[in-house]
């Protein structure tokens, strides 16, 4: 496995390497940047991008300058440990993380309860009178259960701490360590005096409420990664090869080359993009596009790596090795956008440096100003403070919300390549659709237009399909369908720009332009619009030939206005067949015979004039366009992904889906602005009170947590499909689907 | 009042015991999938491939 991590998650060339891995132990924004500043002193590094969020690190850097090794030495010696990324490390690595974290909250947890019994017999007995002797013997056990609790279960917020300390930043463990040593070494003091106030129950509290608090930010993260990670997991770990004397041998999916033939039973999963040699195969691609229903594929179709095989056992053979496969490039681009952080999120985290500064001074200044009022009350009004202001809410406020929007999107078959452009997204008011591979498949759509002399419509679209048999110009595509083995042509021969003529049933037939049929007699056909079918008897049928408009076009369009979005048609096509797009789908503003350069154009017009424009084409012929809107989108296979030259690339192809994501967008940008708010009104509300002394420190460890815990629970909504109708449906399935979904 | 003296101490072998019996469980595995549990009530003993 680890051979394929390398394969998957580092890529390089002589001049420029490429790598994605995790970095363990960063908790807040001071920690990504003392390991971006590590990596990105060493020499050759051209880029470096490190987002606690999703705990990545993404580098471009000059293999002949720094290599690997020294990179992840680099991280070490900032106080970080560097892991590759891979399916089964990375688990075992979140399990182990796991349950540290549970062992710890554990500890503190039942240490709380007991010091607080121990406190509370300590105030009841203060009120009523109590042997000192056994108020004492109180304290020293109340000291025996907090020592392991805070050198346990604490110990995060001091290596935290001292790490941040010794890198001269400033992240939120230290005023947290800070409120832990002091409360701690003021009771150990007292106790060991025998007299004064003792706060073993704050300790142990501060420590169960803020580890608690982090371990729902750990289950909220654990989760967006592993559905990155679940797509980089799907591979099987063996695939049966067919080998050149026929017999089949079990190798490990790395080792697979193109040309290779593969074996792959009902229920497993291909493991490359791979070209089907069998006459049909119904696979399903849900892992890559959002897709759930089964595809019919027919012979030389691709098969993609990463789709099960829901049919019959099929045959294939491998047209790429998989780290060039479209998973892998889907993985790579999922790891390099949630790796990067959005401009609003850098923002933040340069404030949440500064606030904790603020912190440390301000509780300082409350300790000094109690000190003079009332000495008794200084500490606890100091610990409050520092434990009450939460940065972290400010620092976790955009990527949480950021990650969950895309792990959202990535499972309905959108990928954002671009950390930014879910923002733009977000605000675009105008959308221009190309025609051609974007409202429409490509596939022109024949339909029988009228039939003359007796003639039924299913016998002319017979007889025309086998004149167009053997035909490869585009149009006669259309009339595959339509091929019928009881009626063959002969003597078929084609005229260019004509038309085709051939002997169908013992008879002379012309399908092609109206004057071309005319020629072998009967009267010429009034309208001559399409393909016209006939015999020396005359005209017999004729045919309009359309480009046929995408399974749910017209729905997206609609959708697309109810959001605010202005639509527009921008197609090389003709004019008149432009128009006719926007009139089927009600689309006013419909553009044809526009150059790529007149496109562009058009676009920059648009945007020049003040509109937000989301670009959507087919991402192969509309590069630079899509490049000069502020929001660009390319309906892409599997080959279009490699360049990605689009902000975001819809897998599955349909626009409804373009639509939702509109709508993701625009939620995500809500609950960053619901987040940023609430933790700039709980700071700003929390501190004041905590310095005059109406906040207990236990209080304030509660606070916190919750703070910090709402920011990334109002984001982690994101993750969740929206409640609409046919997504419910989707997630209560009838019995069966839902067994087909565990066992397929 | 001098049962606190003895009960005290038991009450922190008692915690001691309960801690243990956490961090068997934790090792244990017991909590590493809280999800999945569930789950296969809702399957058939055997699937039909």
């Amino acid at each position: 496995m680890s051979d394929s991590a390398q394969h998957a998650f580092y890529s390089g060339a002589d001049d420029a390497a490429h790598a994605v891995f995790s970095v363990e132990g960063m908790r807040c924004a001071a920690c990504s940047r003392s390991v971006s500043r590590a990596i990105g002193d060493l020499p050759g590094v051209a880029r470096v991008s490190v987002n606690v969020a999703t705990q990545r690190a993404v580098v471009d850097w000059d293999p002949g300058k720094t290599t690997l090794p020294q990179i992840c030495a680099a991280v070490a010696a900032a106080g970080f440990k560097v892991a590759p990324l891979e399916g089964a490390a990375a688990s075992s690595r979140r399990r182990a993380e796991r349950r540290a974290a549970l062992k710890r909250i554990g500890l503190a947890g039942l240490g709380m309860m007991q010091t607080m019994m121990f406190v509370y017999c300590l105030y009841a007995g203060g009120s009523h009178g109590i042997d000192s002797g056994i108020a004492q013997y109180l304290k020293v056990a109340g000291m025996l259960i907090a020592t392991p609790v805070l050198w346990y279960s604490g110990a995060p917020f001091f290596r935290g701490a001292w790490s941040d300390l010794r890198r001269r930043a400033l992240g939120m463990d230290v005023p947290v360590a800070l409120a832990l040593a002091l409360a701690y070494g003021a009771s150990v003091i007292n106790t060991l005096r025998g007299t004064g106030e003792i706060y073993f129950d704050s300790v142990t509290m501060f420590i169960f409420f803020l580890l608690a608090g982090r371990f729902v930010e750990l289950a909220v993260r654990q989760r967006n990664l592993s559905a990155t990670e679940a797509l980089a997991r799907s591979l099987p770990a063996s695939v049966a090869r067919l080998e050149a004397d026929g017999s089949t041998r079990r190798v490990a999916p790395e080792q697979v080359r193109a040309g290779d033939r593969l074996w792959i039973p009902k229920g497993a999963v291909v493991p490359v993009d791979a070209g089907l040699i069998e006459a049909e195969a119904r696979v399903q691609e849900s892992l890559l596009t959002g897709e759930s229903s089964a595809i019919l594929k027919r012979a030389g179709a691709t098969v993609l790596g990463g789709s099960v095989n829901v049919g019959h056992a099929i045959k294939v053979e491998a047209l790429r090795p998989v780290e060039d496969s479209m998973l892998a490039h889907i993985v790579r681009l999922l790891e390099r956008t949630q790796a990067e952080r959005p401009t609003m999120a850098r923002g933040a985290d340069r404030i949440a440096a500064w606030f904790v500064l603020v912190t440390v001074a301000l509780a300082l200044g409350v300790a000094v100003l109690w000190w003079w009022i009332e000495p008794a009350r200084a500490l606890p009004a100091a610990l409050a403070v520092l434990v009450v202001t939460c940065p972290c809410a400010l620092s976790l406020a955009t990527p949480a919300a950021f990650a969950a929007a895309t792990t959202r999107l990535a499972k309905s078959g959108l990928l954002v390549t671009r950390p930014d452009a879910l923002e733009r997204l977000a605000r675009a008011d105008l959308v221009v659709l190309d025609k051609t591979g974007t409202l429409t498949s490509g596939a022109p759509v024949v339909q029988v237009t009228s039939t003359h002399s007796g003639l039924s419509r299913a016998d002319a679209l017979q007889i025309a399909a086998a004149l167009e048999f053997v035909s490869d110009h585009p149009i006669a595509t259309a009339f595959r369908p339509f091929v019928s083995p009881d009626r063959v042509a002969v003597a078929i021969r084609e005229f260019a720009g004509k038309g085709v003529e051939g002997t169908v049933d013992g008879r002379l037939w012309r399908l092609g332009r109206a004057d071309f049929v005319a020629q072998l007699g009967g009267d010429r056909p009034d309208d001559s619009a399409g393909g016209v079918l006939g015999s020396a008897a005359g005209v017999a049928a004729t045919f309009a030939i359309s480009d046929g408009l995408r399974d749910g076009a017209k729905n997206a369009v609609s959708q697309l206005r109810e959001l605010g979005l202005q639509v527009v048609i921008a197609s090389g096509d003709d004019p008149k067949v432009a128009r006719d797009v926007g009139r089927q789908l009600d689309v006013q503003e419909a553009y044809g015979h526009l150059k790529p350069e007149e496109k562009l154009a058009f676009v920059r017009r648009r945007e020049e004039a003040g509109a937000r424009v989301l670009m959507v084409g087919d991402g192969i012929n509309d590069g630079p366009v899509l490049a000069a809107a502020s929001v660009s989108c390319a309906l892409a296979d599997g080959s279009a992904i490699a360049q990605a030259a689009a902000d975001l690339l819809l897998l599955n192809e349909s626009l409804t889906t373009l639509a939702q994501s509109i709508r993701t967008a625009r939620q995500m940008r809500g609950v960053i602005r619901q987040n940023l708010t609430w933790s700039l009104l709980y700071n700003l509300a929390a501190v004041p009170l905590a310095a005059a002394g109406w906040i207990a420190p236990w209080v304030a460890a509660i606070g916190m947590s919750t703070s910090s815990l709402l920011v990334v629970l109002n984001a982690a909504r994101l993750a969740r499909p929206q409640a609409s109708v046919p997504a419910r449906r989707r997630r209560l399935p009838g019995p069966k689907s839902f067994l087909a979904e565990v066992h397929p | 009042m001098n049962i606190v003296f003895l009960l005290i101490p038991l009450g922190l072998v008692l915690l001691g015991g309960a801690v243990w019996a956490l961090f068997w469980a934790v090792d244990s595995g017991q909590y590493d999938n809280m999800e999945d549990a569930s789950r296969p009530v809702l399957e058939p003993d055997e699937t039909p491939h």
